[in-house]
Parts: structure tokens; C-alpha cells; sequence
């Protein structure tokens, strides 16, 4: 009895697995089909160069680190528009503290983080206590955001100059930008991969995440279920906010600036890339892996038509299809 | 074709599958003229997959359907419509933000001769209708803000309107109130005399003895048995359905007088309370461990509220609430379950399930974090709860991590239950935790409540369906317009006599 | 909560990194010459062709590389976004471009990128918009004060020689060109009885100009000439004196002149502005660049600013025709 409980547990899951990596599959095709479209320099694939790799890598981890803290988010059945306006603001107020300020790279980390995690724990309070919709509530935190931007930087972009005087920023902080782990692996594309390895853990194992998934599921069985619904919500906002700070510290870094325009956009991006990765909309199903699968995904379509010199507009189109189709996959799963 | 009485919708050897699965196999059916044709089987064994066919919802079968002689094909709800067949659904599809005149004409409203919207027709001739179906209802109001069985009523006025000859109804009456059941079988009747044929699927043997001329019993997508409704015993029926002998449906549990007091509810009062609910108003009642204690009354007597108040899931209450001894004062569900309550709520796919997540996920969401260690499930013990749950309660499932939505009503609802009893409570607050669930698993669900009252837990369950209180419950409590108005023991009270207290005279609100 | 703990411990992961500095020399530009017999790539790096001033620049430096059978050049559009375009030139370096032409969003954050580049040995000619430091071969534009000047002289000497009031509306606050522009300006009005009373700003775009202007007729009437940092600022400002009902009572002045259809040129030839500056947009410039660095092996200088014109109704058209051989 026991054995054929477990057999049937197990394919039912070979079943299931298909979809549920159905990002990975892509991203495997899409890696693919960019070996086999690569430019190449005397016999060599341009596409498979460790630095273009990284490039890669690189570009997509400020999108990648937001759109893990957003599969948080909508799981439960949310959005959060405010995260390409927190990432300029958290760019701006590293610039601003480091150079202006004077702070220490750890204080002015920590602070911007608070930042971030604050801003997210105020838009959790507002859309999971007083229950306005959180694509309100996160429009508004946009705008909010995008001000408290404004404002903190005077309105332009604050530049980032190292050294140890007065108005100098410490010159560790330019490893975000310049430097390398190892002489190859990019900073920035680090962190990223050390925040999704979190998050996979942290959304596989803990108590926390199976109320996560269950507020997506169906928000009023987890409520008469004993979920703690409206401090899970808030949390999640709160992560949610914290990683797009910690991007905008990453942004300002890579940049040398931080400017109150930072991260336009960046809210789609990520949306795009947590819903290429599987991850429904209407909350309850998905994962982080699918999402980091899809922020690769996008990155890697990206680079191979920027290796091609496609034209910009066109590739706006491609990008589009692509989540259309990935969509629509989803509704091919078995329910 | 036989006897004489015209055929209005023929189905020959109808199949259809899901998958793998075979929900239909070669099902001959026919509806005639002024009949009511009761369609029974346990939940999964074909009727709803059978009518979607006959209603033109699902269109990849193989068979024939016939209309008067004529085989037809459908491709879609619409083509079955012009045929004149009407499905009443079980999940209703109606529009919640919607007027229920705008519901009632929803795409096909009466235009004004100029083409525009003609609100006065519809408005008037939605109350035609609904005074043909026995509701009183302002066909302003908005169909959100309606009670279950109210909303019920309007889709049913709605399959009127269409005027249609084959009328499909799928457990109307499973949201009703004993006298809306009775209007309802009044419109029926009428429709009968009106040479309309009527296919009435329930689950209520009573009901079809009440109305039905045939009955049709399907088991595992195949017919097995034809009725005469009239002369069938409830007992045939089941057997039928479940293919072997019923055996006592309502298991006795040693009733338990002796017990120690487990709840007392002082004066409820829920002062506030919001439009549309019907909050408890001075509600006074005691529950002994070892007893089950049935809730009566019609809809909108404050069943459902008192459960959730209990539950800290209604409003702000006033009174007393002594529970194990203490008093106590859920501030929401996670109190309540921790003080050792746990509620089921009354429609399991909107307030009770995840229905796309796994039955496992399902099971053990209330003990999830007493299962982990420092905020980290294990997975095996998180599995090896579920798994002896699911055990316990006999569902009937392939692998738990299959999606809740592939099991059966009954099973689904065991699940729920499942998902309470791992809390270990004291106390189940139930509401309607048989509805839409077919005989055999009603009768396994009867029997846990039996065994968890045995095992000295308290239920207090509330039910629109008498013969269930009077045969599980030890003792029945009546409410009527939020207040506890009767309080009688099974031993010596039928279901007539809680009707009639559930009636009472009209109590103003 | 341990995941947050988590987070914040990475944060301080990356703080406490340590550095250390590796900057290499700038190469010789003549490296990447490989003579007239050479086939070469061209890597175009535009910050945002929705601006018709940026796509104009792509449509210049399409049509003078046509000219030159060796190059060929790849576009790519950062579409206003700084990260975007640092990934678009790092594409370029992994398609080992022969030349970078780069026409910044913004100076500090493309620095490195460009630096990059530069020290890999490819030669980077830099357009409008400077990055900072000096590791590119050269930077072709105009000079903002220059023009600001030129325009300030116009309304000083043709527009109000007997003095008057003058409205402005700036461009994007912050922006390096919007100062710029309004500092020259200052400068060459200054001691002739030219009052700026009313100063606004407009973001560069023509329905902003139109809004501000909204506000400057209602707020201060008696103004005689509104200067807009840019052409479009200024057709707003007109449509909105027009919708006063006073557009012949005021003079606007525009900068920019682009020989496009919507166009400053356009709308002097119309009359609607009485005058513009031309912002040359340097495409044409480059390839010629591009060109001497590629093809002849030689030095180009480190900055090459390029020219302004004043536009009236009486060269409107005549500068059009000049810009738009053939259409």
C-alpha cells in the first residue's frame, strides 16, 4: 500500500514537472536556439564567450532580483507596480547618503534597505488592512516613490565620485560597477544568483511560504484555515520592497549615479519575466526557479538579438510574442 | 416514440471522455413531453458530464442527439438553446455586479423601437417571472448581494424566460429552504402541465419521490437502472448508485448527556450588523463534548452567522461564549483554531479549498507551522500527516499531491474535514457539510462526525436538510431570524416537527 | 523573518568588500586602422530615438555612411534607459565592433562602459552629450552656450532692440544643455533693458511648453517674446498664445532646427517662430570621423564643436532644401 501510494506520488509529479519547469525547457530552448543563431569571430561563438555570458548575467540580475521579490507578490494574488520607482529611489538615496551625507558604505546600505523594506511593509499595511487593491495601492507607491526620488536628489541625478575625502563615496562601493569575483563573475550577477538561491529555499521549505501559496490559492479557505493572512500579505510586500532597494543600490553602483529616473519600466520587466517563468497571475502557482528561468530567459533573447543587430523595434515585437506565447502555454497545464 | 407520449429530446449512445477517463459510456436517454426525468448517480458518475453534452456546453462526443426525431448537432450553449433545452447549472452563472432583471436578459435584452435598452419591459417582465418562481424580489437589486438560495431562484427564473421545452436542473434546490423547495416543485408541476420535459438531477431521495415520473441512476458513466420514480424506495436508488447495499445511513453514536459542558453561548449578539447578513440577535446554546448538536432554520435564520461569529470570523460580538471552561473571544480564525475550534465552511470551493493545489497543501494548511521546525517544514512529516489523514477519512484519492479539483464532492469535502481534525480540536462548527455530496460519501461523513463526537469532540452542525439533523444530531437547536426560538431532542422530534418550528410565525426583523 | 536577516547580511556582504584599482592606459587609435582595403563595423549606440533630435542623428549617420562602401553600422536604441544602454555597448565590444559611436543618456553612468571600450582599443567618437574623464578619441557637438548666446543676441538686437519682457521655458531641470542654454542666453542680454520676468520649466516637451505658456499669458500678459530651449517647447508655447488668441501679438523663439518635416526650420518657414538655432546633430560629422580614424590612419582632435546657425523666415526653407538633398 505504502510503496504504491509513492509510486503514483511520483508520477503524478514526473507529470506535473514538465510544466512546473516549463521556464527551464524554455530557457534551455532559447539558450539553444541563440548557439545556434550566434554571430561568430574567427570560429568562435560570440554568444558562448564567458564575457558575454556574464553580460548576460549581469544585465538581467537588477530585473531578476526585483522579479523574485515580486513572484512573492503576486503568489499571493498581488502586484507591485512600485518597484521600478523604489529601485530609482533606492538609487538615489545611495548616491545621496554615500556622497552628500558622507555615511559609511554599511550604514548607508542598511539605511537604504530600511528604506525599501519600510516603503513595502506601508503598501502591505494599506492593501492587506484596509484592503485597497494592491494595483492601487502600488500605483500610488509608484508615484510616491518616484517623488520621494525627486525630492531626495533635488530633481537630477546625483553622481557617485570614489575616494576617501569629503563628497566621495568608499571606493569599495564601486565593485557593484567595475569589479569582478574571481576576475570573471560579475558583482552585481552574484548577488543575484545568492538572493534567487535564498528565495528557492525559503519558498520550498518554510511555513511561511505554503501560507504564501495558500493565500494565492484561495485567500478565504486560508483565512477560516487559520492563515495569518493579513501579516503574511504584509510581509510579502515588505520583501517585495527590500530586494527592488537592493537593486537600486546595485543600479547606483553599476552606474556610478543615482538618478530620479532610475528603473523606468522596470515593473513591467519583471512582471514579464515572473510571468514567462510560469508564475499565474492570479496568484497560488509558481515558483522562483520559473522566474529566475524566465529573467535568463529574457536576458539571453535580448543578447542574441543585440548580437544580430536586430532592429530595436522589431525586437520589441519578439519580446512580446514570446510572453504571449509563454502564457499561453499555461493554459495548456493540467489543472 | 413508445407509449405513445412524444419525445422531445433523445440521447443514443452518448460517450464522452476526458483524457483518459471515460466519463460517458454509450448512454441512451430520452426526456418526453410533461415529464420530470430524476437523473441520479453518485458525484463522477457521469450526469453532469451528460447534461453539459445535452446543453450544448461540451460538443466532442461521440452519439447521436435527437430532437424530435431529428438528430442534431450542437456547437455550443447557444445552438441547444435554440433547440429549447436550458440548463439550470449548479455553479451558478449569473453576474454578481448585475441587476437580476439584467441578468435575467443578459444578451438578449428587449429593445425600445428606437434600438435602445427598453428597462421598463424587462423590469416588467422579470417580475412576471419571478412571481412565477414564488420569489418576492426587486428586480433592481443587485444579484451580488442576493442569498445562495436566492440567486438560485433567479437562474432559475432566467431558464423560464428562455421558454424552454427541455429544462436541465442540477441540485436546484441544494441552496433552498424547505418552503422555497416547495415553490419551486409548484413551478415545476406547472411547467410539467405546460408539456414541458424537465431532467432533475438531486441527491435528495425525497425530492424525487415528491416530483419525479422516471429516474434514470447512472454509475461509472454507464445507466444501470430505470425507475418508475414513483414506486421506487430510497433504498433501491442508493443501491443502484453505490452497487451494493446501502448500509444504515445515519450511524448512532452512544449519546452523551454526561459529558462535560464544552461550549456555552450566552445572549450572542452581533449589534452591528451589516446588510445582507443575518448576524446572531440573542442566541443562547450548549454544547457537551461527545454530542453533536444540529442547527435548523431557514435560509437566512443566522445559521452561517452564528458558526462564523463562533469562529471569530463574523462581527464584533457582544454576550458570553464559555468555551473548555473559559470564556473566550476569538479575535479571527487562527485564535479560534488555537483555542481548539475549527469551522467548515458551508460552499467548499469558495471559502474551503485551494482547488488547484494539492490535496496534500489542502490538508495540512492549519498545522503547517506546528508541523515546522524554526519556520522549516519537513517534507516528509508535512507528507506523512497528510497521508494518515487522508487515510483515516477514506478518501479516495491516486497520490496526494494530485490537485483537489480531481476529487469527488464527498472527497473534497473530507479533505476540509481532514484539514480540521489534524488541528485536534474540540469543537467542529459545521455548515452544510453534506451538500453536493452523494450518497455513499454523506454516509461515511455521517459517520466521522459519529466517530469524532465519540472520541469526545463537540459538533455543532448546522443543516437545511431535516432528515439529516434529525438522524445525526442528538439534539436540535431552531433559529429564526438570528435568535434560537426551539430547542428539540431527536429521540422524540421528526423532521415535521422542526419544520414547523423552523416556520414560526413571521418574526419582524 | 530569517530570509530578511539573510538579505541584510548579503547587503553587508557586498559593503565590506575590499578593492583594488586597475586601470589600464588609453591605446592608440591607430590600432584599429586597417586602411581603405579594410571592411568595418560600426557600433551606433543612440540613448532614445524618440526624441526626433536622436533619430534625426541615426538618420544622418545612416545616410553619410551610405557614402562609404567600407563601413558598415549596426544601430541600437537604449530607449532612455542607462543600464540598457551600457548592455547595448557591451554587446557591441563582444561583437568586436571596429569603431563605437555613442550618443550618451547621460554622462556619469555610460563613463565606465565607454572607458571600457576605449581600452580594449576601440576607438569611441562621442556625440551631444560628454562622458566624463578622457578615455574616448573624440567628442563632436555644439556648445548649448554658444547657441544660448546666439539667441539672446537675436532677440537683443532684432526682436526688442528698445528692450522688452521676455518669457522662458527651460528644459528638463537639471539637464546639462537646459543650463546651458539659459546661461548664454543671460549673458548676451545682459545691460540691454531685457527683462526675463517669468522662467519655466517645460521638459523638453511641446505639450509642457504649451502648458507653461498657458500659465505665463494669464499670469503675466505683458510679455513680448518667449524664449523655449527647445523648437517643440516653442510650438506649444505658440498653439497656447494662439488658443489666447494672441500669436501675432508675440515673437517665440526655438533652438534645434531640425531639417524633419515637424521640424524647427519648418515652423519658421511658416512663421509660426520667428527664429531658431540650429542644434547640429553632428551624424554626418561622425561618419566623416569615423572615416579618417578607419580609413586614413589619422589623428582626429579630441573636441570638435560644431557650428550654429540662426534660422529666420528668410533661410527657412533654403537650409531645409540644403539638409534634404533629393526630398
Amino acid at each position: 500500500m505504502t510503496t504504491d501510494f509513492v509510486a503514483e506520488t511520483r508520477r503524478a509529479s514526473v507529470r506535473s514537472m514538465v510544466f512546473r519547469f516549463q521556464s527551464l525547457f524554455g530557457l534551455v530552448a532559447v539558450f539553444v536556439a541563440a548557439i545556434v543563431f550566434s554571430p561568430s569571430r574567427d570560429g568562435e561563438l560570440l554568444f558562448l564567450t564567458s564575457d558575454n555570458l556574464f553580460n548576460v548575467v549581469r544585465a538581467v540580475s537588477e530585473i531578476g532580483i526585483i522579479a523574485v521579490g515580486m513572484t512573492f507578490v503576486i503568489l499571493i494574488g498581488g502586484i507591485d507596480l512600485s518597484v521600478g520607482a523604489m529601485l530609482g529611489l533606492a538609487a538615489v538615496g545611495s548616491a545621496v547618503l554615500l556622497v552628500e551625507n558622507d555615511f559609511g558604505l554599511v550604514p548607508a546600505v542598511l539605511v537604504v534597505l530600511a528604506v525599501g523594506l519600510g516603503f513595502g511593509l506601508l503598501q502591505g499595511v494599506a492593501s492587506a488592512v484596509f484592503g485597497i487593491q494592491a494595483f492601487i495601492v502600488t500605483l500610488a507607491g509608484l508615484q510616491i516613490a518616484r517623488g520621494l526620488a525627486r525630492i531626495w536628489s533635488g530633481g537630477q541625478g546625483v553622481a557617485i565620485a570614489y575616494g576617501e575625502g569629503p563628497g566621495e563615496a568608499p571606493i569599495a562601493f564601486s565593485l557593484l560597477g567595475e569589479r569582478t569575483f574571481n576576475g570573471l563573475v560579475p558583482i552585481p550577477a552574484l548577488i543575484f544568483v545568492v538572493v534567487a538561491v535564498l528565495a528557492v529555499l525559503f519558498l520550498r521549505g518554510t511555513a511561511f511560504s505554503r501560507h504564501v501559496y495558500a493565500i494565492g490559492g484561495n485567500e478565504k479557505a486560508a483565512r477560516l484555515s487559520g492563515v495569518p493572512v493579513t501579516r503574511v500579505k504584509i510581509v510579502v510586500f515588505g520583501i517585495c520592497g527590500l530586494l527592488a532597494a537592493l537593486a537600486g543600490i546595485i543600479h547606483a553602483g553599476q552606474l556610478n549615479q543615482g538618478s530620479p529616473n532610475d528603473g523606468l519600466g522596470y515593473e513591467l520587466d519583471a512582471i514579464a519575466a515572473v510571468v514567462v517563468g510560469g508564475t499565474s497571475l492570479a496568484g497560488g502557482r509558481g515558483s522562483v526557479v520559473g522566474t529566475v528561468a524566465g529573467a535568463l530567459l529574457l536576458g539571453v533573447l535580448n543578447n542574441i538579438l543585440a548580437l544580430n543587430s536586430v532592429d530595436t523595434n522589431v525586437q520589441l515585437l519578439i519580446k512580446g510574442l514570446v510572453i504571449v506565447v509563454a502564457a499561453g502555454l499555461q493554459r495548456l497545464r493540467p489543472s | 416514440m413508445d407509449n405513445g407520449v412524444a419525445s422531445l429530446v433523445g440521447l443514443v449512445r452518448i460517450s464522452k471522455s476526458y483524457g483518459g477517463v471515460r466519463a460517458c459510456r454509450e448512454v441512451d436517454l430520452t426526456v418526453r413531453a410533461g415529464e420530470v426525468h430524476a437523473l441520479l448517480g453518485e458525484n463522477g458518475a457521469g450526469k453532469s458530464t451528460l447534461m453539459r453534452v445535452l446543453s450544448g456546453d461540451l460538443t466532442d462526443y461521440t452519439g447521436t442527439i435527437t430532437v424530435g426525431d431529428r438528430p442534431v448537432r450542437f456547437h455550443g450553449p447557444a445552438d441547444a438553446q435554440r433547440a429549447g433545452i436550458a440548463m439550470i447549472h449548479q455553479e451558478l452563472d449569473l453576474v454578481p455586479g448585475l441587476s437580476v432583471a439584467e441578468n435575467i436578459f443578459l444578451g438578449r435584452e428587449p429593445r425600445t423601437r428606437l434600438r435602445t435598452l427598453d428597462r421598463r419591459a424587462m423590469l416588467r417582465e422579470t417580475r412576471t417571472l419571478l412571481r412565477r418562481t414564488g420569489i418576492d424580489l426587486d428586480p433592481r437589486r443587485q444579484v451580488g448581494e442576493l442569498r445562495t438560495g436566492e440567486q438560485q431562484l433567479v437562474s432559475i427564473a432566467k431558464a423560464l424566460s428562455l421558454d424552454a421545452k427541455v429544462l436541465i436542473m442540477d441540485e436546484p434546490t441544494s441552496a433552498l429552504s424547505s418552503a422555497e423547495v416547495d415553490r419551486m416543485f409548484t413551478v415545476i408541476a406547472e411547467l410539467r402541465r405546460a408539456g414541458a420535459g424537465i431532467v432533475y438531477i438531486s441527491h435528495r431521495m425525497d425530492e424525487i419521490g415528491r416530483i419525479a415520473d422516471r429516474a434514470t441512476v447512472l454509475r461509472n458513466g454507464c445507466v444501470v437502472a430505470e425507475f418508475d420514480a414513483r414506486d421506487m424506495t430510497a433504498d433501491q436508488a442508493a443501491e443502484a448508485m453505490i452497487g451494493r447495499p446501502v448500509r444504515a445511513m445515519f450511524t448512532t453514536h452512544e449519546t452523551a448527556d454526561t459529558g462535560e459542558q464544552l461550549l456555552e453561548v450566552r445572549d450572542l449578539v452581533v449589534p452591528r450588523s451589516r446588510p445582507g447578513r443575518r448576524d446572531p440577535a440573542g442566541i443562547s446554546l450548549t454544547v457537551r463534548r461527545g454530542e453533536i448538536v444540529g442547527l435548523a432554520g431557514l435560509l437566512g435564520s443566522g445559521r452561517t452567522e452564528l458558526l462564523e461569529t463562533l469562529f471569530g470570523a463574523g462581527g464584533r460580538r457582544r454576550g458570553s461564549v464559555i468555551f473548555k471552561g473559559r470564556p473566550v473571544r476569538p479575535r479571527g480564525p487562527r485564535s479560534a483554531i488555537r483555542l481548539g475550534m475549527v469551522y467548515m465552511p458551508e460552499d467548499r470551493r469558495i471559502s474551503g479549498l485551494a482547488l488547484d493545489h494539492s490535496v496534500l497543501a489542502n490538508t495540512v494548511l492549519s498545522v503547517v507551522d506546528r508541523i515546522a521546525r524554526l519556520g522549516v517544514v519537513s517534507r516528509r512529516r508535512e507528507a506523512g500527516a497528510a497521508t494518515r489523514i487522508v487515510r483515516d477519512l477514506s478518501v479516495k484519492l491516486a497520490s496526494v499531491r494530485d490537485p483537489v479539483s480531481a476529487l469527488s464532492g464527498g472527497n473534497q469535502q473530507k479533505v476540509v474535514l481532514g484539514r480540521m481534525l489534524l488541528t485536534e480540536p474540540d469543537l467542529l462548527l459545521l455548515d452544510e457539510p453534506t451538500r453536493g455530496v452523494d450518497v455513499g460519501a454523506k454516509a461515511e461523513i455521517y459517520h466521522l462526525l459519529g466517530q469524532a463526537a465519540q472520541r469526545g469532540m463537540g459538533v455543532l452542525l448546522a443543516s437545511s436538510e431535516l432528515a439529516e439533523l434529525v438522524g445525526v444530531c442528538d439534539r436540535v437547536i431552531v433559529l429564526r431570524g438570528g435568535r434560537d426560538v426551539a430547542e428539540l431532542r431527536t429521540e422524540q422530534a421528526g423532521e415535521a416537527d422542526l419544520l414547523a418550528a423552523s416556520m414560526g410565525e413571521v418574526v419582524p426583523l | 523573518m530569517r530570509f530578511l536577516v539573510a538579505v541584510l547580511v548579503l547587503g553587508s556582504v557586498v559593503a565590506c568588500g575590499t578593492t583594488s584599482e586597475n586601470r589600464s592606459a588609453g591605446p592608440a587609435t591607430g590600432a584599429a586602422c586597417k586602411g581603405a582595403g579594410g571592411k568595418y563595423v560600426i557600433g551606433m549606440s543612440q540613448a532614445n530615438v524618440a526624441e526626433p533630435y536622436r533619430q534625426r542623428m541615426d538618420d544622418d549617420i545612416r545616410a553619410a555612411a551610405k557614402a562609404v562602401p567600407q563601413f558598415e553600422v549596426r544601430f541600437t536604441d537604449a530607449q532612455q534607459d542607462n543600464s540598457r544602454q551600457v548592455a547595448d555597448v557591451e554587446n557591441f565590444l563582444t561583437q568586436q565592433v571596429d569603431l563605437l559611436i555613442i550618443s550618451p543618456n547621460e554622462a556619469k553612468p555610460l563613463t565606465g562602459v565607454v572607458k571600457k571600450a576605449f581600452d580594449k582599443g576601440v576607438p569611441v567618437i562621442v556625440l551631444d552629450r560628454k562622458v566624463e574623464g578622457d578615455a574616448y578619441t573624440t567628442w563632436i557637438g555644439a556648445d548649448n552656450v554658444e547657441i544660448g548666446r546666439q539667441a539672446g543676441k537675436y532677440v537683443a538686437e532684432q526682436l526688442l532692440p528698445n528692450g522688452g519682457k521676455v518669457a522662458e521655458i527651460r528644459g528638463l531641470a537639471g539637464s546639462t544643455p537646459a543650463r546651458e542654454r539659459g546661461d548664454g542666453f543671460r549673458e548676451s542680454i545682459r545691460g540691454r533693458r531685457i527683462e526675463i520676468v517669468v522662467s519655466q520649466d517645460g521638459d523638453w516637451l511641446r505639450e509642457k511648453g504649451q502648458e507653461k505658456a498657458d500659465a505665463i499669458l494669464k499670469s503675466t500678459p505683458d510679455i513680448q517674446v518667449i524664449y523655449a530651449h527647445n523648437d517643440p517647447m516653442a510650438e506649444g508655447a505658440y498653439l497656447a498664445a494662439r488658443a489666447a488668441g494672441r500669436q501675432d501679438a508675440l515673437k517665440f523663439i526655438g533652438i534645434d532646427g531640425l531639417p524633419i518635416p515637424s521640424g524647427g526650420l519648418k515652423a519658421v518657414e511658416a512663421g509660426r517662430l520667428s527664429a531658431t538655432l540650429i542644434y547640429p546633430t553632428a551624424g554626418r560629422e561622425a561618419i566623416e570621423s569615423a572615416r579618417r580614424i578607419l580609413l586614413d590612419c589619422q589623428q582626429v582632435p579630441k573636441t570638435q564643436t560644431l557650428q550654429t546657425q540662426l534660422i529666420t523666415k528668410d533661410n527657412a526653407a533654403q537650409v531645409y532644401a540644403k539638409e534634404n538633398p533629393g526630398g
